[in-house]
């Protein structure tokens, strides 16, 4: 019992080695489920990870945390189906619970027009044997007593997606469980250390310079989200990301009366209550790009005026919190993930957007097969940068964008 | 972080106001190579600082203007209609 109260470190602090056998730039939830299947499906425990702030500061720390597979192309649908399986396993296999609540999802349409693009939805979902279906009114007020279903609101509720497999996972814990997972394998998590240039030869990144120092890598990851752009820059490969704010606010907690998560992308709007009875609530990204982590009056508002609509009886409920996070916009809504042929080594796992925490152990799973084979798993292979160049975009954007 | 445009027409006025354009860039030309339309239409700079970009002024006199602004602290230093 007293054992309990022990302080026990998760991670090492440490001095940079002279060279890894791989360089992950950015330890959030990418980087840290990169590094974790590299050491533990492939024995690949020459790993470094670089942050340049503390752990989890980045948009893993910052995200509402929201699970689900209901997307809607058949690239995106198994490729999010799968990511739910594995974070389904995931505490049992980190022996670290993330207080996975699946406590089911619903998508809100508003307009004749959304309900066709969630009954597409739906049809895809069941066709991808992800559990997902249509519901109307009565059934709405049987799992949402609480939302106002009337025809009071300018937009009244007509349906909704149901998604009972989505739900809510404890953010941190999960960064925490990789990096523990980490630290035990020998991988090196090296925090305050930013990136600040490249040495790229004959079509390969060679080092990686730091404000610690340089450090030689066989391979090279960018996992670094809102700043993508400026990591991918270093090793010469611009990309096809702007960085948009996404702004979230959390109120006082209430006793709990609503167990559900619920998105309305009419009302560009998504609320749920925590375990500890607080409201998340989140917005669309900003309406500009911008590297800014600061929260606006106007996003508040319109978290606030949306709710209202569909929770009138929240009126007069204070507002704790209120942050924002620099997320990596991609014009699909749809990952960047693999190698461009210009830069051989250095490999992108990016374009995450507001939709990238709930897809990071497949993704990472993925991206260290990709390094450890030299092979580009079926799963990610609709993801390449080269879409861009061939035109096949993968159009996720009504499934996952707080708008319309 | 919230901020101001000065639209050389209407003068200082909430972001609100405005429709984002993007970063400025330079049109390709129509028999250029289908490599420079690629990369006209999606690579982006995505710059970490003073960046040149369309606003429209949507809510005021309709008309699009460059802006230069940092994209870190969203101080705007410049507005300007564009050389017709
Ligand atoms: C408000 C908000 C709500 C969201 N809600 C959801 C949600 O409900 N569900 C969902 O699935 N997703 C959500 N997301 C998106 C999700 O948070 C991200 O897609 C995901 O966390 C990306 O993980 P990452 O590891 O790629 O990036 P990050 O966690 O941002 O990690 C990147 C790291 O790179 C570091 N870095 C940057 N530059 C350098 C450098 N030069 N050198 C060293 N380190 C560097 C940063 O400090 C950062 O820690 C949300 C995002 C936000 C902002």
């Amino acid at each position: 019992m007293l054992r309990l109260f022990k302080k026990e470190r998760m991670w090492r602090t440490g001095d940079l080695k002279p060279r890894y056998d791989v360089v992950i730039v950015g330890a959030g939830v990418h980087g840290l489920a990169t590094a974790y299947y590299l050491g533990s499906r492939h024995g690949i425990r020459s790993v470094a990870l670089l942050e340049k702030g503390y752990l989890g500061s980045g948009n893993s720390g910052r995200n509402t945390a929201i699970i689900r597979s209901n997307y809607r192309t058949p690239e995106g649908i198994p490729f999010y189906q799968a990511s739910v399986k594995l974070y389904e396993e995931l505490s049992r296999e980190l022996g670290w619970n993330m207080l996975f609540s699946q406590c089911g999802h619903l998508t809100l349409a508003h307009t004749d027009s959304a309900v066709n693009g969630l009954r597409v939805r739906a049809e895809n979902n069941q066709v991808l044997g992800v559990d997902s279906r249509m519901i109307f009114r009565d059934e709405i007020r049987r799992l949402v007593p609480a939302m106002d279903l009337s025809n009071r609101p300018r937009f009244p509720v007509l349906a909704a997606l149901y998604h009972p497999p989505g739900g809510i996972i404890r953010h941190d814990a999960v960064v925490w469980g990789y990096a523990r997972a980490c630290d035990r394998m020998d991988i090196d998590i090296h925090t305050f250390t930013e990136v600040t240039g490249m040495r790229v030869e004959k079509g390969k990144v060679r080092s990686v310079l730091t404000n610690r120092g340089e450090v030689a890598a066989g391979s090279v990851v960018n996992a670094t989200a809102g700043w993508a752009s400026i990591v991918s820059k270093m090793a010469r490969l611009p990309l096809q990301i702007v960085s948009h704010p996404l702004q979230a606010c959390v109120t006082e907690p209430l006793k709990p009366f609503l167990d559900k998560v619920i998105v309305s992308a009419t009302l560009h709007v998504y609320v749920n209550q925590t375990d500890k009875g607080e409201l998340v609530i989140g917005a669309e990204i900003d309406p500009y790009q911008s590297y800014s982590m600061k929260g606006t009056l106007p996003t508040l508002e319109q978290m606030a005026t949306y709710t209202l609509e569909l929770f009138p009886q929240l009126h007069g409920l204070r507002v704790l919190r209120q942050w924002a996070g620099v997320c990596d916009m991609t014009p699909d809504f749809a990952p960047i993930i693999g190698v461009a042929p210009e830069v051989e080594n250095f490999y992108m796992d990016v374009g995450w957007g507001t939709y990238g925490f709930k897809t990071a152990p497949i993704a990472g799973k993925c991206v260290a097969e990709l390094i450890a084979t030299g092979k580009t798993p079926n799963l990610i292979a609709p993801f390449s940068p080269a879409r861009f160049t061939t035109g096949q975009l993968v159009g996720e954007k009504a499934a996952a964008a707080v708008s319309t | 972080m919230s901020f101001l445009l000065r639209c050389p027409h209407c003068g200082d006025r909430s972001v609100y106001e405005f429709r984002f354009g993007g970063e400025v860039k330079q049109r390709p030309a129509p028999d250029a190579p289908e490599a420079a339309w690629v990369d006209y239409t999606y690579t982006k700079a995505n710059v970490a600082g003073v960046q040149k970009e369309w606003w429209y002024h949507r809510s005021g006199c309709r008309q699009w203007m460059i802006a230069a602004r940092n994209t870190i602290t969203n101080e705007v230093l410049e507005t300007l209609f564009p050389e017709r």
